[in-house]
């Protein structure tokens, strides 16, 4: 016969599993840079793939001047007002969506269209219509992120509880009661599940906008690089990007796992 | 809802012309003649955005081999199917490697902490920067456009069929393993229908990122291609004809994805229930739904 195990055993049993998870990882990481150094030194060459400690010195040296952090600063300050004007488009095409069968055929089309065209198209024509400046990145991130927003809040929508809706007709509340007690608040989490989705494509494109014609950001900066044709210098800033998006999408899933813990019954839908 | 209002009232329901307004086919037109109105007043307003009609003559000259003002070819058909070789074999790689990758770290936990974290930043990595990498190393040709689509699509594939073969339940692997059922055979009907669907999904990813890729690679790495050709107008500033070729491709990334891709993920999904995924964000995203992460670029 087996006993239940102790708190004291589970809580054991569990940092086993994350210490071995923990290693793994790190494991992964070792044998990765393993991997990149001896391809670099001993397949290639330090020309062709720079190995991680060329790479290392060239990400040391932009970071010492402390210049980069002005281009980072206008990549993410643009892709961020992209969210808002996305926030600003999708709400109300994902309400309308969400609440009559008339407008989710009249938008269909256009929204899911606008999901599945590549990246390039958005931050060339962002650039055709605004030329080389600041709004052409932010009016890329926020065509691109908009479906996302936009079915999103649909959804939030579709899965209202109509029986709250009812009960509300019923007491008589008024439209806007509703509107401000029930719709907002089952909207709001999709909201902010549709930016945190629409962020790994997002930045993509507003870098990339950055690449084609901008003056700052970390997308000219690669662009400025390639053009040098130092491939140590693309792969340093490529590096310092991605680590920190990858910290700033761990945050947004940590924010919202935060912000929307009242809403148990998500995870399990 | 007031619009919406307006929309059920039954004095309009009665109304022919009404009722064919407001029909599902009626909105779906509605939209697009609001959007060629919208690009039309656009164009009036920006000088450097080109009229619906002039993009459509150009479309038109370009596809009848027509000489355009000041340029003379209509060589068309030599740019689409460049780039369309380039295309299937970078995606045809960059999906066995997928495979493979996705395979090992779904079957495996060794192999999961050890690529996890590796494949994320893979995930991460822009196409625009093996673009870059991959014309400085091989130069303008081929290799470039082919080698930037097997790596921007190979890590999608790759996470997704590892979720596929994470999605067969351990219980059936146990009686398959108590009732002795050979390795091929097991291979066939246990792994094989529930990677299927996976692997479709990854495979729209994968063609979308692969067409942003193949277009990116060709835009600064080839002397020929849909890309090179987009190129070509767009530096000359002749942006009637840089929109001609956006939508022209566009045109074939919905044909292909809509005939081909989709009725082959349903046929894949049919054996599920509720696998046919719905609402179209449930596509975008329930794929690759580690912590919540949107599995797909740009």
């Amino acid at each position: 016969m087996t006993t239940a195990p102790t708190l004291d055993e589970t809580s054991r049993r569990f940092a086993g599993a994350r210490l071995r998870r923990t290693s793994g990882l790190v494991l992964g990481w070792i044998f990765f840079i393993g991997l990149w150094a001896f391809t670099s030194s001993v397949i290639l060459n330090q020309f062709t793939l720079p190995g991680p400690v060329k790479v290392g010195k060239e990400i040391w040296e932009i970071a010492k001047t402390g210049a980069f952090i002005d281009d980072f600063q206008a990549s993410i300050s643009k892709t961020f007002m992209g969210f808002g004007i996305a926030v600003l488009i999708g709400v109300p095409v994902g309400y309308l969506m969400g609440r009559s069968r008339y407008w989710k055929h009249f938008f269909h089309d256009g929204v899911v269209g606008a999901g599945s065209v590549p990246g390039i198209v958005y931050a060339l024509m962002a650039l055709v219509i605004f030329g080389i400046g600041f709004l052409g990145p932010v009016l890329a991130v926020g065509l691109i992120s908009m479906p996302f927003i936009a079915l999103g809040v649909a959804e939030g929508l579709e899965g209202v509880d109509s029986d709250l809706l009812r009960m509300s007709t019923a007491y008589g509340r008024t439209e806007r009661q509703t509107f401000q007690d029930i719709m907002v608040p089952s909207i709001l989490p999709f909201i902010f599940a549709g930016v945190r989705l629409a962020f790994a494509i997002a930045w993509k494109v507003e870098a990339l906008t950055e690449v084609f014609g901008s003056s700052n950001g970390v997308g000219f900066q690669i662009r400025f690089a390639f053009n040098a044709f130092s491939i140590t210098r693309v792969m340093a800033w490529t590096l310092m990007f991605i680590v920190l998006l990858l910290g700033i999408e761990r945050l947004l899933a940590v924010l919202e796992r935060r912000l929307f813990r009242w809403r148990t019954w998500e995870q399990t839908t | 809802m007031s619009v919406a209002s307006i929309l059920d009232r039954p004095s309009i329901k009665r109304n022919p012309v009404g009722r064919a307004l407001t029909s599902t086919w009626g909105a779906r037109i509605t939209f697009y003649v609001m959007f060629l109105v919208f690009w039309q007043l656009l164009a009036m307003n920006v000088a450097r955005v080109p009229a619906p009609l002039e993009t459509f003559e150009f479309i038109w000259t370009e596809l009848t081999w027509g000489d355009h003002p000041g340029v003379r070819d209509g060589e068309w058909v030599e740019h689409l199917s460049v780039t369309f070789v380039r295309f299937s074999i970078g995606l045809a790689l960059g999906v066995l490697a997928g495979v493979i990758v996705g395979i090992a770290v779904g079957s495996s936990r060794f192999m999961r902490s050890l690529l996890s974290d590796v494949l994320l930043v893979f995930l991460a990595l822009p196409a625009i920067i093996w673009a870059f990498l991959t014309v400085m190393w091989f130069g303008l040709g081929w290799k470039a456009p082919v080698f930037t689509v097997m790596l921007s699509a190979a890590p999608f594939v790759a996470v997704n069929i590892s979720h596929g073969v994470r999605a067969v339940s351990p219980e059936l692997h146990r009686m398959s393993d108590a009732f002795g059922v050979p390795r091929n055979r097991r291979f066939r009907s246990l792994l094989m229908p529930a990677i299927a669907g996976y692997l479709f999904t990854g495979l729209r990813f994968a063609f979308i990122i692969g067409w942003n890729a193949v277009l990116l690679a060709e835009w600064f790495g080839a002397a020929n291609g849909v890309g090179w050709r987009s190129r070509l107008w767009y530096d000359g500033a002749r942006y009637e004809g840089f929109v001609g070729w956006v939508i022209i491709f566009i045109t074939i990334i919905f044909l292909v994805d809509g005939l081909i891709l989709t009725p082959l993920q349903n046929r894949a999904f049919r054996w599920r229930k509720s696998g046919a995924a719905g609402i179209e964000l449930v596509e975008m995203d329930h794929a690759g739904f580690e912590e919540g992460r949107a599995v797909r670029g740009a």
